[in-house]
């Protein structure tokens, strides 16, 4: 077993920017397509009118989660070597505020 | 979905659960061969360490936060760099491939767009601040860290929905 592949020294660490490269494309991409593009479209939930962002985030989310916990089961990916967020309660708490009172008011 | 919204652009849209399975399997496949998420406001924070260091290289040296930041290699070799600068490719493709492309401010019908540019600055602003609060945005808290159920990540996306719904209705005209 040697995913993740960077980590694992399955694949060059010079080949980590290859990657991220790739990565940043799929996820603009989908993210256009998804219309997160339009800030209008974005804020719309704060008006109870357009839930895309919630079905979209949570999609995504509950696809990833899946994968990782069926390709973790099967021994195809070391789960203990994902970088986790740490938890800090209040950096966490008071940062998810301010960004949520910013994308409201800003609209990214 | 809003009847307002509902006009051509919209309906070019896909449909957000397919839009969120593409996602979801970008994620997953940054998770397999990077072994974390993806990301965003990590840039602005090493573009910030890059600028300072040029402008001021003593401030960066005694600074412990902005030195992690240089620390941690040359800015072209940072992987949230190359990710966003990704971002920012695949959006635009998105766009002209979908004959959406186009020059605006967008707002709300009754908002200026001198307002709305200085709300933008401002929001931005909480937004950049949040961030380095929480150690990430909606990208590397909500989105891959909730999908590791990481505990810090789903609190950051409550209270990022709480934040939102606290100050919308004084900000509507902005949008709607």
């Amino acid at each position: 077993m040697n995913a993740p592949l960077i980590p694992g020294e399955a694949l060059a660490p010079e080949l980590g920017l290859v990657a991220a490269a790739i990565s940043g494309i799929l996820f603009g991409f989908f993210l256009e397509r998804a219309g997160f593009g339009s800030s209008r479209k974005l804020t719309a939930i704060f008006y109870l009118q357009d839930f895309a962002v919630l079905r979209v985030m949570f999609t995504a989310v509950v696809v990833a989660m899946v994968g990782l916990l069926v390709l973790g089961g099967i021994g195809q990916i070391d789960l203990a070597m994902l970088a986790i967020p740490d938890t800090y309660i209040w950096g966490q708490a008071l940062g998810g505020l301010a960004i949520g009172i910013g994308f409201a008011v800003g609209g990214c | 979905m809003s009847r307002r919204d509902s006009g051509r652009e919209d309906a070019a849209y896909w449909s957000p659960y397919v839009a969120g399975l593409g996602l979801g399997i970008t994620l997953l496949l940054t998770y397999y061969v990077m072994g974390h998420g993806l990301g965003a406001s990590g840039a602005f924070t090493q573009l910030t360490a890059k600028i300072v260091h040029r402008v001021a290289p003593d401030h960066t040296q005694v600074n412990s936060y902005l030195r992690g930041y240089l620390a941690s290699g040359s800015f072209w070799r940072s992987w949230i760099v190359i990710e966003v600068l990704g971002v920012f490719v695949g959006g635009l493709l998105g766009a002209l491939t979908a004959g959406r492309f186009k020059v605006q401010i967008e707002r709300g019908p009754h908002a200026t767009a001198g307002g709305r540019l200085l709300l933008a600055l401002l929001g931005g602003a909480g937004v950049g601040f949040g961030s380095r609060l929480a150690q990430g945005c909606t990208s590397g808290q909500a989105l891959s860290g909730g999908a590791v159920l990481a505990v810090g990540s789903w609190l950051f996306t409550l209270a990022f929905f709480l934040g939102g719904y606290m100050v919308a209705s004084l900000v509507r005209r902005q949008w709607r």
